[in-house]
């Protein structure tokens, strides 16, 4: 194995041993103990919270702002197939067939995505007002993983670019930003147990008539 | 120098405590995408960047980061960590007590699912046990503390204001036997207020004490506690909370009542009905209902009864923040008013989505933030003009007062009324 794969797998084993340490502090903390009186079902809460919840008819973040939803999902799938073709390499799998040039494509309209997405970070007031350098680097990281990924797809002969790309992402992962990987599940999580708790979620049907009952 | 450090250590103590993942989760999941912007009425109003939710999470995130992950120890600069100093103690104060209302408007729709408003209560909480809680707040809450009231109404003003109302209770329903019952024990229910009631709105004393008069209900007021609020709550001062939500729960059980009725009052519903369990770390042993609930089981129950057309002009309704979105109760309300009146149009947004009159959060406490509550107001005055209503029901005194402000401020010319008082005028007995 040459030795850009050795560093591709040595940064996913410290991603991966790091993302556990959060994951394992995270469940030994645990919940809060809730001493209210229950009136709705956590359960049905966080279901909803992973769900419905994300729909851009109910949350204006999406609504309001189509076009960066829509960009932001396609930057998180282009990471998720970045992803995958970086376990395929180190498993020793070479990619082939026709399908590669789908994702490709895809990986190339991901990282353009991001490109976007950083640009506005550049020049959007408060946007600008509110980023860290974390938020830069995240975004150059990432994006730099998928374009790499999509020019392995069409010339094999840049693999070292993609595994040194995808170890540096790694190795960011779990000390910037990156890290909502694992903290997006578990902050989804609270609230949905917080809002079922008390029967906000899953939300009400927003119409309500009740004058013959 | 000691007592400075002494302070730090305390406000740490309140991030670092590790009683549970949540605070964890909460702070480390802002992506600072900033979508967030356009749900807060604050940004809304006065487009300050520095005003949007993401900014007053990071304020918090940024001590987090400094004193409690690797990245920010070593590399303050790589994320913007910030020691817990006077200048960070200022602009804390300034974002999280005069530039919030704790309305939870931007949680539901944060791209992540940060509990904005969590974080934001969290870091009141550092202030509050470093001892930087406005004034203005802080006095309200001593108030409570040392009366027993937020108001420091004395217990002879608060009888002799109960006398008058049970007169005016007997002239209206026509009946010398109709009471208020004062610290009598064993009945079914112990009814609270709004100290704003006593003090300036006692006829909506009387109005709950004619609708539980109608539904025959077997009720008290307490006069050592009758105080449904807690601005402790907004101070976020877990000991000081816990005191005024364990003298509730301690006057419930000394008057052997059997269920706790909580007045129109939308913080004083989650922090007696939600948060005071968890404050004194008790489960209560009676049922804790707010007064739209009740009233709402009264009218499916047939316990009273109203006239649909009682009022004839066009109402609508506003959504305090800590009952729907912070305590779930959305139908009630609703179902009330269309039991009482002929026309009953929503507000643009509603329920959950629905913007916060400005009020909320302690503002109206804080007069040193007065400027600005007005000034966000302007969207709930836009709200109220454009739902074309004559009569605005708000379930929540609190947001009375500061819709009362908001009528005169933008000339709306609308009457403000409780569900109480609209209930009350539509009984029929
Ligand atoms: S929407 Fe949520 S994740 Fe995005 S900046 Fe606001 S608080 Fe942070
Ligand atoms: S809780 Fe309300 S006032 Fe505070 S940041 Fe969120 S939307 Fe704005």
């Amino acid at each position: 194995m040459a030795w850009y794969n050795w560093f591709g797998i040595f940064s996913l084993a410290i991603c991966l041993a790091v993302c556990l340490y959060h994951v394992i502090r995270l469940i030994k903390l645990g919940m809060p103990v809730e001493y209210s009186g229950r009136s709705g079902s956590p359960v049905s809460g966080i279901v909803y919270s992973f769900t419905s919840a994300m729909n851009p008819s109910v949350k204006e973040s999406a609504s309001l702002n189509l076009p960066v939803y829509i960009a932001g999902i396609v930057y998180h799938l282009g990471t998720f197939i970045a992803g995958i073709l970086f376990m395929t390499v180190i498993a020793g799998l070479s990619p082939s067939g026709y399908h590669l040039l789908f994702f490709a494509f895809f990986l190339f309209i991901s990282a353009l995505s991001g490109t976007g997405i950083l640009i506005k970070r550049l020049t959007d007031k408060k946007l600008l007002y509110i980023s860290l350098p974390d938020d830069y680097i995240s975004n150059v990281l990432v994006t730099f993983f998928q374009a790499s990924g999509g020019v392995f797809l069409l010339l094999p002969g840049s693999e070292p670019v993609f595994m040194i790309s995808a170890g540096l992402m790694m190795l960011y992962l779990p000390v910037g930003k990156l890290r909502h990987a694992i903290y997006f599940f578990a902050a989804r999580f609270h609230l949905g147990f917080f809002y079922g708790w008390r029967n906000v979620w899953p939300l009400h049907k927003q119409k309500v008539d009740e004058r013959s009952k | 120098m000691k007592e400075a450090n002494e302070k730090i250590r305390k406000g740490l103590e309140v991030l670092g405590s590790g009683e549970d993942s949540k605070l964890l989760s909460h702070l480390n999941a802002c992506v600072r995408c900033g979508l967030c912007a356009k749900s807060c009425i604050y940004y809304l109003s006065m487009k300050d960047e520095k005003l949007i939710p993401a900014s007053k999470v990071d304020i918090v995130a940024s001590v987090y980061r400094r004193y409690f992950t690797f990245t920010g120890r070593q590399l303050p600069g790589l994320v913007k960590a910030r020691d817990l100093d006077d200048k960070t103690v200022t602009e804390m104060v300034d974002l999280l007590f005069g530039s919030c209302t704790v309305c939870g408007r931007c949680v539901k729709h944060c791209s992540i699912g940060v509990d904005i408003e969590y974080v934001v209560r969290k870091g009141r909480e550092m202030l509050s046990v470093m001892g930087y809680v406005p004034s203005t707040l802080q006095s309200t809450v001593r108030s409570a503390l040392n009366t027993g009231n937020n108001m420091a109404i004395s217990h002879g003003d608060f009888v002799d204001t109960l006398e008058w109302m049970e007169e005016e209770l007997q002239d209206e329903v026509d009946d010398p036997e109709a009471r208020i019952p004062m610290d009598e024990k064993g009945k079914k229910v112990m009814y609270t207020l709004n100290p704003r009631e006593p003090k300036f709105f006692p006829i909506s004393i009387s109005a709950m004490a004619k609708v539980f008069y109608a539904a025959g209900e077997s009720w008290t007021l307490s006069t050592r506690m009758y105080d449904v609020t807690n601005y402790a709550y907004f101070s976020c001062h877990p000991d000081e909370a816990a005191v005024i939500s364990r003298r509730m729960y301690d006057e419930v059980n000394t008057l052997e009542a059997g269920m706790l009725v909580l007045a129109e009052c939308g913080h004083g519903v989650r922090s007696n009905r939600w948060e005071s369990p968890n404050y004194i770390k008790k489960q209560f042993g009676f049922e804790v209902l707010s007064s739209v609930e009740l009233m709402a089981k009264y009218i499916r129950e047939g316990r009273i009864r109203t006239d649909r057309g009682a009022l004839k002009e066009k109402v609508t309704l506003h959504d305090p923040c800590n009952l729907v979105r912070g305590g779930g109760i959305f139908k009630d309300q609703r179902y009330i008013l269309k039991q009482c009146a002929e026309d009953f149009v929503e507000m643009t947004p509603y329920g959950t989505d629905n913007f916060c009159c400005g009020g909320g959060g302690g503002q109206l406490a804080m007069s040193e933030y007065n400027e600005r509550r007005m000034r966000i107001a302007e969207i709930k005055a836009e709200q109220i003009r454009k739902s074309g209503a004559k009569v605005v029901a708000a379930p929540c005194h609190n947001c009375i007062d500061q819709l009362s402000q908001i009528n005169f401020t933008y000339k709306l010319n609308v009457k403000v009324k409780t569900l109480a008082e609209i209930v009350a005028d539509s009984l029929i007995i």
